[in-house]
């Protein structure tokens, strides 16, 4: 697989100019003495709503007030603006003009990666020597992270891609691919085609704290691969547990409110997907 | 049982492709797992019985006793051949699909009762071979084999969920749980249909996985609080131990909309998993619900060993049926014709 190794060397370099190098003698280990991720955790700063640096500005329902209107992010992409192809960029803005109506995340789907990880919900890791589980919040989106099987080929396409994983000293290396192409990195448009592969890496940094990197490639969609980065923070709270977010009780009457047989005149089919049956 | 539709031909080949993929060999077991006197559990590198590893429940035993069976726990030896010789007769027959309890009562009727009469989408390529035991009932307390009689107040509840149910096709409301990507429940014990489970131990804590609508459930090793009781989750709020090599999971806070059987947000849910052999994880769950049955019941099923991984359930956003259902409602009503469920 060449194209693996060249991802590992590639990430290996960039450790150099990235974080810090984790304090190893302050992390919680397995009895392999590992680095355990095991636990609850979650990204600040809004960056959901964009992954690049944008000012505060107001929500698309006046009725939220303050409560609906967007924070202003810092951002987490590195090495300046993200560096579309013409027809990538062109897809963003259109995108980004529609984007309540065309964000996946809208409609429950899945978030896919690495956008899952700086969702505002917490995501939960069991972590074994074969195997890592991720556990989001949101949407119930999970990840088995196939830490045995190097060489275990994505089965099929999927909303969360298909993630495999190694050690370089104690940083989790997670290299993800065969990805759906309809999952966005954020609130502002900013996407990806089915060629994307994300390799991500978690550098435990203290016992509470992950400093987390992901490369992006998408040839399709970038000119170049581009990298993220931004820090985990565990849940300290005494009683701190992953809840449900089974978030598809609350984007049904977007999706299907149209088809009921009662629906108010003001429920329309929604854009983008899913590709909607037209009432006559 | 309910039916379900065709969600999950909406996913294409992947959905297809899981089933055939996961098939295992037919297995042929007794009622008691025959085991090597050598043989130990294996242990994780911090002690723990190791459980992990890819579990199917593809068992052939009906949840509750078929009344034609009596008191008897396990079927004779002729009966266990006749078994065996008609589940090769419907796997080669190439009819309707059998998923649950449907394949031994197919067995002992002669009469197969499809899973999806409407539209005919579920035939036998959706079929695993099913795991063939020779045990009636997969209940095995009360003694023989069957749900215990509900209390009056759970059939009143019952009997009011009845009168308040939805038009089938006027809302997705009126569709169930499963149709709506919302959930198949827990348990979900369904045998044959996407049942696999995969299960991670971390230090403290460990995570059951359930291919069906990709739900995870953690559980917590260990002293921890008891989740304050006005969070009500789909799954329950569960806390884990071990008692010798058997984790046991109990699990409470259950949303009154998660129903099992008919019990909803009171029941108290607890779970025993037992590496009996290597390739067999034993299932033994126990339900108590004093506002819904007159008492306990206790059910054990047997997890086979699975050599494939779990794949990305996405029911939600492959939901095509859903939209199709209430279309077709629509469109059958300005026809003039009363839709159809």
């Amino acid at each position: 697989m060449p194209n693996y190794l060249a991802g590992a060397a590639l990430c290996l370099s960039l450790t150099v100019t990235g974080f810090a190098t984790a304090q190893t003698d302050n992390v919680s280990r397995t009895a392999s003495g590992k680095p355990d991720f095991s636990g609850l955790w979650q990204a600040l700063g809004n960056n959901q709503w964009n992954i690049e640096p944008s000012a505060a500005k107001a929500g698309p329902d006046w009725q939220w007030g303050a409560l609906g209107a967007i924070p202003a992010t810092l951002g987490i992409v590195k090495d300046g603006e993200l560096p579309y192809t013409p027809s990538g960029l062109a897809q963003k803005q259109v995108n980004q003009a529609d984007w309540l109506a065309l964000d996946p995340v809208v409609k429950c789907y899945m978030p896919g990666v690495p956008r899952a990880n700086y969702m505002p919900f917490p995501f939960q890791i069991v972590q074994s020597d074969e195997t890592v589980v991720m556990a989001y919040e949101f949407a119930s989106a999970m990840r088995i992270v196939y830490m045995d099987q190097p060489d275990f080929d994505g089965p099929v396409p999927a909303w969360m891609g298909h993630s495999r994983g190694h050690w370089e000293g104690d940083t989790l290396v997670i290299r993800v691919t065969d990805f759906m192409p309809y999952t966005w990195f954020d609130h502002a448009g900013n996407h990806h085609s089915d060629q994307l592969e994300v390799i991500e890496r978690y550098t435990p940094a203290g016992p509470n704290l992950i400093m987390y990197e992901a490369e992006i490639r998408d040839p399709v969609t970038y000119t170049r691969p581009w990298r993220m980065a931004f820090p985990l923070y565990r849940r300290m709270e005494e009683n701190a547990q992953l809840l449900e977010f089974k978030c598809v009780e609350f984007a049904e009457e977007l999706v299907y409110g149209y088809l009921n047989k009662d629906a108010p005149d003001d429920r329309v089919p929604p854009r983008g997907m899913p590709f909607t049956i037209q009432e006559q | 049982m309910t039916r379900h539709n065709i969600t999950e031909k909406n996913q294409g080949k992947s959905q297809g492709f899981t089933l055939v993929a996961l098939a295992l060999g037919i297995l042929v077991c007794g009622a008691g797992w025959a085991q090597q006197s050598d043989w130990q559990v294996p242990r994780t590198p911090e002690g723990q019985p190791d459980l992990q590893g890819v579990w199917a429940n593809n068992s052939s035993t009906p949840l509750e006793r078929p009344e034609f069976f009596g008191d008897r726990a396990t079927l004779t030896a002729e009966e266990f051949q006749e078994l065996r010789r008609q589940a090769e007769e419907i796997r080669a027959s190439g009819g309707d699909a059998l998923f649950g309890d449907g394949f031994l009562n197919a067995v002992i009727s002669g009469e197969v009762q499809s899973y999806d009469p409407a539209t005919g989408n579920y035939d036998s390529g959706w079929m695993v071979d099913r795991n063939l035991e020779n045990r009636t009932s997969l209940i095995i307390d009360p003694p023989n084999g069957r749900i215990p009689p509900m209390t009056e107040e759970g059939r009143a509840r019952a009997q009011q969920r009845m009168s308040a149910r939805l038009s089938p096709t006027d809302s997705y409301l009126g569709r169930p749980l499963q149709e709506r990507c919302i959930t198949w429940g827990m348990p979900y014990i369904m045998a044959g249909y996407n049942s696999y489970y995969q299960i991670v131990q971390g230090k403290d804590s460990v995570a059951i996985i359930q291919e069906m609508i990709h739900d995870v459930r953690i559980v917590p090793l260990g002293e921890k609080p008891p989740l304050d009781e006005r969070v009500k989750l789909w799954h329950g709020d569960s806390r884990g131990w071990w008692e010798g090599d058997t984790l046991v999971v109990q699990t409470k806070n259950f949303s009154d909309k998660s129903l099992f059987r008919g019990a909803g947000e009171n029941r108290l849910f607890t779970e025993r998993y037992t590496r009996v052999a290597e390739d067999v994880l034993q299932y033994e769950f126990t339900v108590e619900d004093p506002s819904t049955w007159e008492r306990p019941w206790t059910a054990v099923i047997n997890y086979t060993a699975s050599e494939d991984p779990i794949f990305e359930y996405a029911c939600h956003e492959g939901n095509y049926a859903l939209m199709g259902i209430l279309s077709g409602a629509r469109a059958a009503e300005r026809a003039g014709q009363i839709p159809t469920e």
